[in-house]
């Protein structure tokens, strides 16, 4: 048998080959495909579990020192120019794919509750499978133009999950906008990768760096055009891993179904910026100037999530504004040139929030069978309360992922914040204080969620609350009148649990694969890396900056204990009504949305809308004159109609004749 | 399916006899096959119904098809950067007219794209009910007329078959068309036949330049030394004439209203071929015999190519009505076609050629849907729709891929021609740093425009709540087998271009490698101008090889 390394090509094929079968299913023979939907599941579900089962080998081979596969043929040429196509497996590859595939199978299982009863359970499905089959496709890319097809076909699968329930308005507007903001970000990319291009000749990272540094040390490539180039090419990542301006279609994301928030919009999907920039590391590292962009770029975007995320009161959008931050974290590990950081916090916070995020499911799958089926009751935590008695499994794996984020040891996100707040403090002394702020402030909202959502007594019940939110949302409330038969609250299915207590297990213990004294996980992905950061290490240096970060950590904890358990302080006196402006500020989103709404959307829709005046009075309005002028007829071109024939022949047969005219001339001095 | 094997099968048959048809004359067969079979319909017995024409002329169409087909098995080397497939006969001898055609790699993937979407209209048009005899005559005489313009090799033939083209489509547009389809065929004919009578006077002048005995044949015309004067006042004349087809803005105002009341086959063929005949003609006439003068207005080429893009982008997100949305879409396309074609790169132009050949497979399929989508609302206002996806599944299914393969998603074909586009033209030092900088930058705004105006389509159309009014008066069932399969032939190519475009590429590459050398001669030859980088700095701006 050979090495699941050589034929790492195939990971992405099985879940295609599903859903491409039960995409024509769905077109050819819908009504049948949808009466065996448990089939297609899980059919899907073997096809994904096929290509997890190669991904774990091909991570047991990397971690046993295979080497590194690449093959590639040729997709496209033209004149001097070839595009070349294929696959790459390295350490990298091996460990991302392990992750997606795990993720994406705990989530089908998970969605095979969740979307029970869902009229579209056999499209979600095979939707699940199209974007994991892409995702995929992404991680084994081997260059910058092939991570841009599968970078565009993950954003499309999430187009198309986001708006699964398309008679949403909600949903309609959230995919569109996703859709075009990510759009935004790969223009950049686009114009970077063909910029390299022509700088380098080559679409490989490896070769890129090489051919940059080369060209810009012979100065045949200004400085300037490089910087631009490196800044285009992050355009993408950033509006891919949401990170300030461009993160605002994030957070609207979460009107797509609960499991597509926690496998696209938290754990894969929106890791792939980081995991370009990773790739791109060669490049960037060539430039610090660059280096320094990311890095506040991730720092802003870490304090902008977590800031807004402290007055969320949507369960779905605080987890939502969360990842938006905790991304910013990935990023600044990047920016810092500590792209193992980064990626070991991507490992760490997608087993944690793919949890919480399946946790929040849980919870608003509950939720619907009290208040209906309506988003702005169902995930609003005003009305919950009280869960942890009804949901245990829900409740405790959700404190495990709170514990985890939070950067309390010895969980996950202990291990690899730490690890991208120390190379922060070396950097970037600035950054580093701002991320140890929104460490406490991570602590802080994630305790306020938890207590919020499982502790205290329920109000669900509370029928004027409802109404209020409703109105708030300005939902018509007669129309969602009609009284629906109200269960009671219930812990959820199996299939929605086991997920959850799946992944509660690495959000536990994966990070003791990176104690920065023995990081096997820096071993495996680059252990010259590993060698020095081990040589350097020194426990003096790691236990003060570990001691603070769990003390503000603890704070944060403490305050939200006492502000939404004990209820001894009251924030919304103490914070909310001395400063009204930032309340407000908060609450609005840093008005980025408002801004983007007026600037962008509206500005966008005006001048279309001028454009097309001018198309219809002035172009137009220049040939309909013509027409009336050259005519003298007061009904312009309409005159033709009573003649338009003869003036057609009258065309063809003037050219005839001139032509025989021309030749009859001719034809003597011919013959 | 049955009807795909049955193609394969015929396909192969073809391969088999392949030995003993060489002399076969294929490409006159297939422009006078579907006319003079087009002249048996009125003898046709049928009783106005048209449910039997409609077969006759699928059959028509699917053999022509399979002419072309066999044409391109048979009798084309894809090696061979000449014409091939050569047939000449002295027709009129004394006005120096010879029925010359033949193929080269320009050619032939649009005339198999010619038959491939004729056949798939005829199909669409089932259900026509109106006069269906001679509708379908004329669009027989079409297909005739669209092959010959590709096909033909002389210019006097091109100019003739370019005119008997026109007709079929005014009559189409006048008969079949919508409430203001009087107003749209005089614009139409009055546009096109207009601007056609400078090719006239370009194949006239060039015909009997320096010579006593007029020739038309390209082959004798390329072998021309036209004085530089001579090639800008003939290139101006030709540019404007194909401008209007393509069609290059500001000449473009005819075809959202021909194209807003066609009825959907004839839209297909509007959209799917006829747009083609202009770039078609840029590169035969522009670009392949007029090289210094190409040389001299590539870099308009270009500005025009990004006005196209952005101006057609905005007033497609602009437009409330559904076709003149997609009609406009089309005239954003058309954008990349013009760019290529002025890149000077192999890369570059080869990117136009697979941009025609992809925009006529995702032009004909959106067309074709928006006409199908029509048959059931029976309204084209985007405000008088929404929520239609709830009734209409596998037709939202539809809409979107076909909407997505025109946005040019990764995997289907036109990603990769925009690509290629764009890596030609970025990538080619025969422009400035700073020309191609801004260029590029502004025809990738295309990139972030182009969602926008679909997707808001797709959002207005299909999601939502319910629209009462739709759905309460209307008959919104979901798109039937016909329909499925109309899309289905339409997205294969498509997808099969975008995963493994050389399927498509290699038909031509020799022939554009060809052309690309002839002019980037014409432009060494050139003064060094503002756009156009001259040696010194091209030494300074050439990118390092590893």
């Amino acid at each position: 048998m050979p090495q699941a390394s050589e034929i790492a090509w195939l990971i992405p094929v099985f879940p295609l080959i599903g859903a491409v079968l039960s995409g024509l299913g769905l077109i050819c023979a819908n009504k049948k495909i949808n009466n065996s939907r448990e089939i297609v599941s899980i059919s899907l579900l073997s096809l994904v579990g096929v290509s997890a089962v190669l991904s774990y080998k091909t991570l047991i081979e990397q971690i046993h020192g295979y080497q590194s596969v690449e093959k590639l043929f040729v997709w496209a040429s033209a004149g001097d120019f070839t595009i070349p196509m294929g696959f790459v497996l390295d350490p990298l590859g091996s460990v991302m794919l392990t992750l997606v595939t795990t993720i994406t199978l705990l989530v089908m299982i998970y969605s095979h509750g969740y979307m029970a009863h869902d009229k579209g359970y056999v499209r979600f499905f095979t939707y699940l499978a199209l974007f994991s089959s892409s995702m995929m496709g992404l991680i084994i890319s081997p260059n910058l133009l092939e991570i841009y097809v599968f970078w565009e076909l993950v954003g499309m699968c999430s187009y198309l999950l986001v708006g699964f329930w398309y008679d949403r308005d909600g949903a309609a507007n959230a995919a569109q906008k996703a859709f075009v903001v990510n759009r935004v970000g790969d223009f950049g990319l686009l114009l970077g990768i063909l910029g390299l291009f022509w700088a380098t000749k080559s679409f490989d990272f490896n070769q890129i760096a090489l051919g940059v540094s080369q060209s810009v040390s012979e100065n045949s490539l200004p400085v300037w055009a490089a910087l631009l180039l490196c800044f285009l090419v992050f355009l993408g990542p950033m509006a891919k891993s949401a990170q300030f301006p461009l993160h605002v279609w994030l957070p609207d994301a979460m009107e797509g179904p609960t499991p597509i928030s926690a496998l696209i919009h938290a754990a894969t999907m929106v890791a792939a910026g980081i995991f370009l920039v990773a790739r791109l590391q060669p490049l960037y590292s060539l430039f610090p100037s660059i280096q320094f962009i990311i890095a506040l770029v991730g720092t802003i975007t870490c304090f902008l999530g977590a800031s807004i995320a402290l007055t969320q009161m949507d369960l779905k959008k605080g987890l939502a504004y969360s990842t938006v931050s905790q991304l910013g974290y990935m990023m600044l590990a990047m920016g810092c040139g500590a792209p193992v950081a980064g990626i070991f916090h991507l490992i760490t916070h997608a087993c944690f929030k793919a949890m919480l995020f399946l946790g929040s499911g849980s919870v608003i799958h509950a939720m619907e069978e009290v208040v209906g089926h309506q988003p702005v009751l169902a995930q609003d935590m005003r009305l919950m309360g009280g869960l942890r008695k009804k949901m245990p499994f829900t409740s405790i794996t959700f404190l495990i992922g709170c514990v985890a984020i939070s950067g309390i040891p010895p969980l996950a996100g202990f291990w690899s914040k730490d690890e991208i707040l120390g190379n922060a403090f070396i950097s970037f002394p600035a950054f580093w204080f701002v991320g140890f702020l929104t460490a406490g402030m991570t602590a802080f909202y994630m305790f306020r969620l938890y207590f919020l959502t499982f502790e205290g007594d329920f109000r669900g019940e509370n029928k004027e609350l409802q109404k209020e939110l409703l109105l708030a949302s300005k939902i018509n409330i007669e129309e969602e009148e009609h009284e629906e038969e109200h269960g009671s609250l219930h812990e959820s299915p199996w299939s929605m649990t086991f997920p959850l207590v799946f992944l509660a297990v690495p959000s536990v213990i994966i990070g003791f694969m990176g104690f920065p004294w023995d990081s096997k996980f820096a071993n495996l992905l680059d252990p010259e890396e590993a060698l020095i950061a081990l040589e350097s290490f020194e426990l003096q240096e790691f236990l003060p900056l570990a001691i603070a970060s769990v003390f503000i950590a603890t704070i944060g904890i403490t305050i939200a204990y006492q502000a939404y358990f004990a209820k001894k302080i009251n924030l919304s006196i103490l914070f909310a009504q001395r400063f009204p402006s930032v309340n407000k500020f908060l609450s609005n989103k840093w008005y980025l949305d408002d801004i983007n709404e007026k600037l962008f959307v509206k500005g966008s829709r005006k001048l279309a809308k001028e454009v097309l005046e001018v198309d219809s009075k002035v172009v137009d309005g220049v040939v309909n004159l013509t027409g009336l002028v050259t005519l003298g007829s007061g009904e312009g071109l309409k005159y033709f109609e009573t003649g338009r024939a003869q003036f057609y022949a009258l065309i063809v047969f003037g050219g005839v004749i001139l032509l025989v005219a021309i030749f009859g001339f001719q034809s003597p001095q011919v013959t | 399916m049955s009807s795909y094997f049955f193609t394969l099968f015929a396909l192969q048959t073809i391969g088999t006899l392949g030995g003993g048809l060489s002399d076969f004359p294929w490409l006159s067969v297939s422009i006078l096959f579907p006319i003079g079979s087009a002249f048996l319909i009125p003898f046709f017995p049928d009783k106005g119904e048209g449910k039997q024409v409609r077969w006759f002329a699928l059959s028509i169409a699917l053999i022509t098809f399979l002419v072309t087909v066999g044409s391109y098995i048979n009798g084309f080397d894809i090696n061979n950067e000449n014409v091939q497939l050569k047939e000449s006969i002295n027709w009129l001898p004394k006005l120096g007219l010879t029925w010359s055609v033949g193929a080269d790699g320009i050619s032939m993937p649009l005339i198999l794209l010619t038959s491939f979407i004729t056949a798939l209209a005829v199909l669409a048009a089932w259900p026509v009910k109106f006069k269906p005899k001679l509708f379908f005559f004329l669009i027989l005489i079409m297909d005739g007329g669209q092959i010959a313009v590709f096909a033909v090799q002389d210019m006097l033939l091109f100019f003739l078959s370019w005119e008997l083209e026109l007709l079929p489509v005014y009559l189409l547009l006048a008969i079949w068309g919508g409430k203001n389809r009087q107003y749209a065929a005089t614009k139409f004919i009055i546009y096109t036949a207009g601007s056609s009578i400078f090719i006239l006077l370009a194949a006239l002048a060039m015909g009997f330049y320096g010579t006593e005995v007029p020739n038309f044949e390209f082959s004798h015309l390329a072998n021309q030394d036209f004085g530089q004067n001579f090639q800008i006042l003939c290139y101006i004349a030709l540019l404007i004439a194909f401008g209007v087809k393509l069609p290059i803005v500001p000449l473009h105002t005819w075809l959202p209203d021909a194209h807003g009341e066609a009825t959907a086959p004839v839209h297909m063929l509007l959209a799917g071929i006829l747009l083609k005949m202009g770039g078609y003609a840029l590169l035969r006439f522009n670009a392949q015999l007029l090289p210094i003068a190409h040389a001299q207005f590539s870099p308009l080429l270009i500005v025009l190519g990004v006005v196209n893009i952005i101006y057609a982008a905005l007033t497609s997100f602009a437009q409330r009505n559904l076709k003149r949305k997609i009609a406009y879409s089309s005239i954003s396309h058309m954008g990349f076609v013009l760019i290529g074609i002025g890149s000077f790169s192999s890369l570059g132009t080869s990117g136009a050629m697979l941009q025609m050949v992809s925009h006529g497979l995702i032009g004909a399929s959106l067309f074709f849907l928006v006409g199908a989508t029509y048959d059931r609302t029976k309204t084209l206002k985007l405000d008088e729709m929404g929520g239609v996806g709830q009734k209409m599944r596998i037709m939202f299914a539809l809409w979107t891929a076909c909407s997505l393969a025109s946005l040019a998603l990764p995997g289907m074909s036109g990603f990769v021609s925009e690509l290629m586009v764009f890596t030609g033209f970025v990538t080619d030092e025969v422009y400035t740093l700073p020309f191609r900088i801004i260029m590029a930058s502004l025809a990738a705004i295309g990139v972030i425009l182009t969602p926008i105006y679909l997707l808001s389509m797709l959002r207005e159309i299909f999601f939502g709540k319910e629209n009462p009014k739709l759905t309460e008066d209307k008959n919104l069932i979901d798109a039937e087998p016909r329909e499925i399969y109309i899309i289905a032939c339409l997205l294969l190519p498509i997808i099969g271009i975008g995963l493994y475009p050389r399927l498509v590429t290699e038909s031509y590459l020799a022939t554009i490698n060809n052309l690309v050398d002839r002019d980037l001669n014409a432009v060494k030859s050139l003064p060094k101008t503002n756009v156009f980088a001259g040696n010194k700095s091209n030494q300074i701006l050439k990118a390092p090889t590893i």
